[in-house]
């Protein structure tokens, strides 16, 4: 990497490895590294940061869930997809909202990554559904299933941070909040 | 209820690899056993993965705008972001728009503008009477000394206007165009052999531009009139000519008729194309045939060969004006003209006798 730009951000191998890692600072590294090429990008083509901001997000995300489902191939340079697939994003978000979607100004190559945006997308609906239905779970069962399955902690240790007489009422309590967040995800 | 939260709590631990060795293969026969304990295990895991998903999408999400919020974003926003000014990023933004807006306004403007060009004849109208120079009439004065002897009187003063007649009778009632006239007290006519007589006016038609003259001298005639009056309709592009004395010999002009009307629009008039100058006013406006279709009048000045001519219908008032018992071999709009079918050489030597050049004193 020898061009003056490539030189803050990490190497494409570094990422993969970090991202594989689960490395915080790879993360760290990759997103403040690329995120001025979609900021240039959005800024653009009609949009303000906060629409480069979630765009940007998104396009990390899938390439997050690429790398991790093992099937990453660096076929292309990893500025080149996430450039493609953010583009991909912007320019959907743009149709949605019907605002036109020709004349947008490119400033790098554009690779085909229909399929990888597709299958995102699926995700992030899943994602949503989730979201949607832990909001409509109310409190304190979002908290107990949040803690339990997500922050993995021990029913011992929730038992205490709710005040239950003993796990037994805790794990009750877990199985009809879990019972409860199934009938919303899956009937939404 | 109870025997369900342990069965979910002996699945998930199934599912997270908690149970022992033994524990597993007895749930996993049980699975086998009993569809409804395999088809919550199966449900079981498709939700908890979605919840592992939407967990690690939430953790990157946390992480992401931790690092988002270390970027200096305003700042990067000023240096990446489009032009400041609103003018230029719509340039940038439509060039191509405006190119073919621009390209279309253009077009409309040079469409208009070419259309008001033909349809108002914004060009000045000027009649064709010629006031003539001191130098031109001092010549012409010479000519008329020694061609004509009657003519000393008016030798004397200058010409002052010069147009066209034709003679509408054989005993010398002549038409022209009023304007020739309009402002003389004394006018004389010239044939084309130069013999000058003195005429009177008896009929002014300022709105159609038209004058009949008479020759005072009583043994004045001529032989019958070899054209007569065409006052149907004259078809476009129909070869017509004049003969005329912008000069002070006859001059011969042909051309063709370019429209139905005159001079923005006026009805009264044709327009032809035909090149015409200061002296051709009155002059006869004749198709191939012979046959007097209009006076040409006027011309447009800033266009060439934009000549107009009262309409011969138009004639018809003047003609019954004056006395009836009067005229000797009135011109007619019945008889089929003499020069029908006549080649145009042979047409011209006869109709130059009756053309006379108007002279005006004052």
């Amino acid at each position: 990497m020898s061009n003056k730009l490539s030189s803050s951000v990490p190497t494409d191998r570094e990422v993969v490895l970090g991202v594989l890692n689960n490395s915080e600072e790879a993360l760290n590294k990759l997103y403040t590294g690329y995120f001025p090429m979609i900021l240039q990008f959005i800024l653009n083509n009609n949009g303000d940061e906060d629409d480069a901001k979630d765009v940007y997000q998104e396009g990390i995300i899938v390439l997050y869930n690429k790398i991790k489902s093992g099937d990453f191939e660096l076929s292309s340079k990893l500025k080149t997809y996430i450039y493609s697939v953010c583009r991909r994003i912007w320019l959907k978000k743009l149709a949605q909202q019907s605002k036109k979607t020709n004349n947008i100004s490119d400033f790098e190559d554009v690779i085909a990554i229909d399929e990888d945006v597709e299958q995102h997308e699926e995700k992030d609906r899943q994602f949503d559904k989730m979201q949607e239905a832990l909001l409509h779970l109310g409190e304190p069962c979002k908290t107990i299933i949040q803690d339990f399955y997500i922050n993995n902690l021990s029913m011992q240790e929730i038992c205490e941070k709710f005040g239950y007489t003993n796990t037994d009422n805790a794990k009750t309590q877990k199985y009809k909040c879990l019972q409860r967040l199934k009938k919303l995800f899956f009937q939404s | 209820m109870r025997n369900e939260i342990e069965l979910e709590g002996i699945i998930e631990d199934y599912l997270n690899g908690k149970l022992s060795e033994a524990e597993a293969t007895a749930f996993e026969q049980l699975r086998l056993n009993d569809p409804t304990v395999d088809h919550k295990v199966v449900a079981h895991k498709v939700f908890l993965d979605s919840l592992k998903d939407y967990a690690s999408n939430l953790d990157l999400k946390n992480k992401m705008d931790h690092a988002h919020d270390q970027i200096d974003v305003d700042a990067l926003s000023k240096k990446l972001g489009p032009h400041p000014s609103f003018i230029v990023n719509l340039w940038r933004k439509n060039k191509s728009a405006i190119a073919v807006a621009a390209s279309f306004i253009l077009l409309t403007v040079v469409t208009i503008y070419s259309i008001q060009q033909t349809t108002e004849q914004t060009g000045s109208y000027k009649q064709m009477s010629a006031e003539l120079s001191k130098l031109k009439s001092s010549t012409s004065n010479l000519i008329r000394e020694v061609k004509s002897s009657q003519t000393t009187k008016a030798a004397v003063k200058p010409v002052k206007f010069g147009g066209t007649g034709f003679a509408i009778s054989s005993n010398g009632y002549i038409l022209t165009s009023y304007h020739v006239i309009e402002k003389s007290d004394s006018i004389y006519v010239q044939n084309s052999k130069g013999d000058m007589y003195k005429v009177d006016i008896t009929y002014k038609d300022p709105t159609n531009d038209i004058a009949i003259l008479k020759i005072i001298d009583k043994n004045f005639s001529l032989a019958s009139l070899p054209y007569s009056l065409k006052k149907g309709r004259v078809g476009m592009g129909e070869s017509v000519y004049t003969l005329g004395y912008p000069k002070d010999d006859i001059v011969f002009g042909k051309g063709y008729l370019s429209s139905q009307s005159g001079f923005n629009g006026d009805t009264l008039a044709y327009q032809v194309s035909l090149d015409v100058n200061p002296g051709n006013s009155g002059g006869p406006l004749l198709d191939n045939n012979g046959n007097i279709i209009g006076i040409i009048n006027a011309k447009e000045s800033y266009t060439d060969g934009a000549t107009f001519a009262v309409k011969a219908k138009f004639l018809q008032e003047a003609l019954s004006s004056i006395p009836q018992d009067s005229v000797v071999g009135k011109i007619s709009s019945v008889r089929k003209s003499q020069l029908y079918k006549l080649e145009p050489s042979k047409q011209l030597s006869k109709v130059q006798e009756y053309v006379f050049m108007v002279k005006g004193y004052n």
